[in-house]
C-alpha cells in the first residue's frame, strides 16, 4: 500500500473495515523513537509490574513466568520527557486516520500507557467482540462511512518479529454476532484464528478496540515496548473525567436526593473503579443493585 | 419492559406508557411549574438569565432550556415532583432494556408549555446520517440506544391537537430524510402523531428516530416535562457540555502548555451540538492544523 500521511486511501479504508486493524509501517524515524525510548528510561522506576497470571488467567498457552510491565502519565511530564509523547497525540499519521476511522472531533479517552514485556512474559487473554455488543467501543459502518467509537493507536518502540509474540488479533472479529469460544479466548485452541501482528520499531498500529484481541507471550530475547494511546469518537465515553459523582457534576444540593435519584447524575464512562451504583427496578420500585 | 413493548419499541422507535402518574401527581406537578411560570414571569432580568432559561412569549412561559437541572432545584415541595419523575419506576425498568444497565441522566428536565396557534418544528433526528451516540443497534435479542428522551405529559394531547410528532421506524432507516418530510409540506404520509392523556409518558428515541413538533392546536397549553436520558458511555449536552474543555476534564499537569492542535483532542466527551470542538485537519505536507472557523 502506498501511504499518504494526510489521507486515507481506499486499500486502507477496506483493510481497516475488513480486519479490524491496520498498520503504516516506518511512521516514526530512529531519532524519534529513540526520545521515546531515553523518556521512557528516565521513569521506569514509576513503573509497575503485574503478577504472573494476572492477564492469561489460567490459559495454558498464554501463561508466562512473569507478566507484562506498565508506565502511564506521560503527557504530564516535565516539558522534555513528555515533548515525544505530545507529538504522537496528534501526529499526522494519526490525525487523518482518526478523522475517517472515528470522525473529525475524536478525542483522546485515556492513556499513554507503556506495554513493556521481558522474554517469558505471559501473554493478554483475547477480549473484545462484536458480539456481545458493546456501545462504548462499537463498530458501524453505514454508506461508506465507518464508525470505530473506540480506537487504540499504538507506537512500536521495539520490534516484533514474527514469532516474538506481542499483540495479536482475531481478524474481522470486530464484526461478529456470535459468542466468541472460550478456547479462542485463551488460545488454546484458536481455530487458525488468532493473528500475531508483525511490526517494526518506528511502525503505526491502529485497531478497533471491539476486534477481539490480546497478547501472545513474549518469547524475543529484546524487550517488547509499544505505547498505546486509547482514542475515542467525539461523544464516546469509557474514562470518567475529573468529574463524576452527583456533587461535582451538579453541586451539593443533589445532597438532597435519594440514592436512586442520585445514580442517574452520574457522568458518563464505564473505568469508574466500582463507584457506579446501578440501579434495578421491578416496574413497581427501584433499588441499587446489592442493596436487595 | 414485556415482550409486547419490546417489539413495539425497536419496531417504531417509540412507546407510550399509560397512566403512569396519577390525578394528585399531575395536579402537583401542574402547580409547580404554575408557581415557576408566575415567578420567572414576574421577574425584571433578561429571559435568558432567569432560572430555568425561559422563552416567554405575551406573558406566558412556552418553554424552558433543557441545558439546567432548574426543576430539580427548586425549593421544596416544588422540587418533588420532577424529582420523583427523573428515577420512577416505571421508566428505571424500561430504561435498563433500552440503554442498558447503568443509564444515566444527560440533560434536562425541559418543559414544553405551547399555547393554541404556536408554530411547530422540524422534524430531526434519523437512521442516516449515523450519529453513534444517540443511534439505535439491536443483535442477539437485545437492542441498545443511545439517546431516549422521557416526555413526562402533564395535559391531555388528543388527535389533531399538534405536539409531539414523530417518524415510525424512522431509527433503522438507511437514505436521508427528503425536505417535504423534514418540513411537513409532504410528509408522505409517514408523521405520527400520538395521542396521549395527562399522566401518560412517552419513550423516544431522540436523535436515531425522526421526530419534531406539530403546530399546538388546542385550546388548552401543552405541558410536558422531558428528560433526556443516554447509555452509560454516551455523552450530549448538560453537565458533560459545560466541564468539557479540556482544562475541565484532565488533571492541569496533563494539559499544561498543550498547542492549540493537542488540546484539540483533550475535550472531554458530548455531542458537540454547537459546533464548539475545535476539528483537526492534515495538510498535504503533514501540517496537522485546526479547520477553518472552529479554532
Amino acid at each position: 500500500m502506498n501511504y499518504k500521511v494526510h489521507e486515507v486511501s481506499a486499500e486502507e479504508m477496506y483493510f481497516f473495515d475488513l480486519r479490524g486493524y491496520l498498520v503504516i509501517p516506518n511512521v516514526l524515524d530512529q531519532a524519534e523513537i529513540d526520545a521515546c525510548n531515553a523518556a521512557l528510561d528516565a521513569k521506569m522506576d514509576e513503573a509497575r509490574t503485574f503478577d504472573a497470571g494476572r492477564l492469561s488467567r489460567d490459559s495454558k498457552a498464554l501463561g508466562g513466568d512473569s507478566s507484562r510491565i506498565e508506565l502511564t502519565g506521560m503527557l504530564g511530564w516535565a516539558p522534555a520527557l513528555r515533548k515525544p509523547f505530545r507529538k504522537l497525540l496528534v501526529h499526522p499519521f494519526v490525525v487523518s486516520r482518526l478523522n475517517e476511522f472515528s470522525g473529525k472531533g475524536f478525542r483522546l479517552d485515556h492513556g499513554p500507557l507503556l506495554i513493556r514485556a521481558k522474554k517469558g512474559a505471559e501473554g493478554h487473554r483475547f477480549h473484545g467482540a462484536g458480539e456481545p455488543f458493546d456501545q462504548a467501543t462499537s463498530y458501524h459502518q453505514q454508506n461508506g462511512k465507518i464508525y470505530c467509537r473506540g480506537i487504540t493507536v499504538a507506537w512500536q518502540l521495539a520490534d516484533c518479529n514474527p514469532g516474538d509474540g506481542g499483540f495479536a488479533i482475531v481478524p474481522g472479529s470486530h464484526k461478529t454476532v456470535e459468542a466468541t469460544p472460550e478456547e479462542v479466548r485463551t488460545m488454546e485452541d484458536d481455530m487458525g484464528l488468532v493473528e500475531q501482528v508483525p511490526m517494526k520499531a518506528g511502525d503505526l498500529l491502529f485497531f478497533a478496540e471491539t476486534a477481539t484481541h490480546g497478547a501472545v507471550p513474549w518469547a524475543a530475547d529484546h524487550d517488547r515496548r509499544s505505547v498505546l494511546y486509547k482514542y475515542a469518537s467525539r461523544a464516546a465515553a469509557r474514562s470518567v473525567g475529573k468529574r463524576f459523582t452527583p456533587q461535582q457534576r451538579y453541586g451539593d444540593w443533589t445532597h438532597e436526593l435519594t440514592p436512586e435519584q442520585q445514580a442517574v447524575l452520574y457522568g458518563p464512562g464505564v473505568h469508574h473503579g466500582g463507584r457506579l451504583p446501578k440501579l434495578d427496578s421491578d416496574g413497581e420500585t427501584v433499588w441499587i443493585e446489592g442493596d436487595n | 419492559m414485556d415482550k409486547r413493548e419490546r417489539y413495539f419499541w425497536d419496531l417504531t422507535g417509540h412507546l407510550v406508557l399509560r397512566q403512569v402518574l396519577s390525578p394528585n401527581e399531575i395536579k402537583a406537578a401542574n402547580e409547580a411549574y404554575e408557581w415557576y411560570a408566575k415567578k420567572v414571569v414576574d421577574m425584571s432580568q433578561d429571559p435568558g438569565q432567569r432560572p430555568g432559561r425561559p422563552r416567554i412569549e405575551n406573558g406566558v412561559v412556552v418553554r424552558t432550556s433543557n441545558q439546567f437541572p432548574h426543576f430539580l432545584q427548586m425549593e421544596k415541595p416544588y422540587c418533588e415532583p420532577f424529582r420523583n419523575m427523573m428515577a420512577h419506576p416505571q421508566i428505571v425498568s424500561r430504561l435498563i432494556e433500552m440503554c442498558g444497565r447503568g443509564f444515566r441522566l444527560d440533560h434536562g428536565p425541559e418543559i414544553i408549555s405551547h399555547v393554541q396557534g404556536m408554530e411547530g418544528g422540524s422534524m430531526h433526528g434519523a437512521g442516516h446520517p449515523h450519529k453513534p451516540w444517540v443511534a439505535y443497534h439491536n443483535n442477539g435479542g437485545r437492542h441498545w440506544v443511545g439517546g431516549v428522551t422521557v416526555s413526562w405529559q402533564l395535559a391531555d394531547q388528543p388527535e389533531g391537537a399538534g405536539g409531539f410528532s414523530c417518524v415510525p421506524a424512522s431509527h433503522k432507516s438507511r437514505f436521508p430524510m427528503p425536505k417535504g418530510v423534514a418540513w411537513r409540506e409532504d410528509d408522505l404520509g409517514a408523521v405520527h402523531q400520538p395521542i396521549c392523556e395527562a399522566g401518560d409518558v412517552v419513550l423516544f428515541m431522540d436523535g436515531a428516530q425522526t421526530h419534531g413538533t406539530m403546530p399546538w392546536q388546542a385550546e388548552h397549553q401543552r405541558r410536558a416535562v422531558l428528560i433526556k436520558y443516554t447509555g452509560r458511555t454516551c455523552a450530549r449536552q448538560g453537565p458533560a457540555k459545560q466541564y468539557g474543555a479540556p482544562e475541565d476534564h484532565w488533571n492541569e499537569e496533563v494539559v499544561a502548555d498543550m498547542t492549540p492542535e493537542e488540546s484539540a483532542v483533550m475535550w472531554g466527551p458530548y455531542s458537540n451540538h454547537r459546533g464548539e470542538v475545535p476539528f483537526l485537519t492534515v495538510a498535504e505536507d503533514g501540517t496537522v492544523g485546526i479547520e477553518e472557523g472552529r479554532a
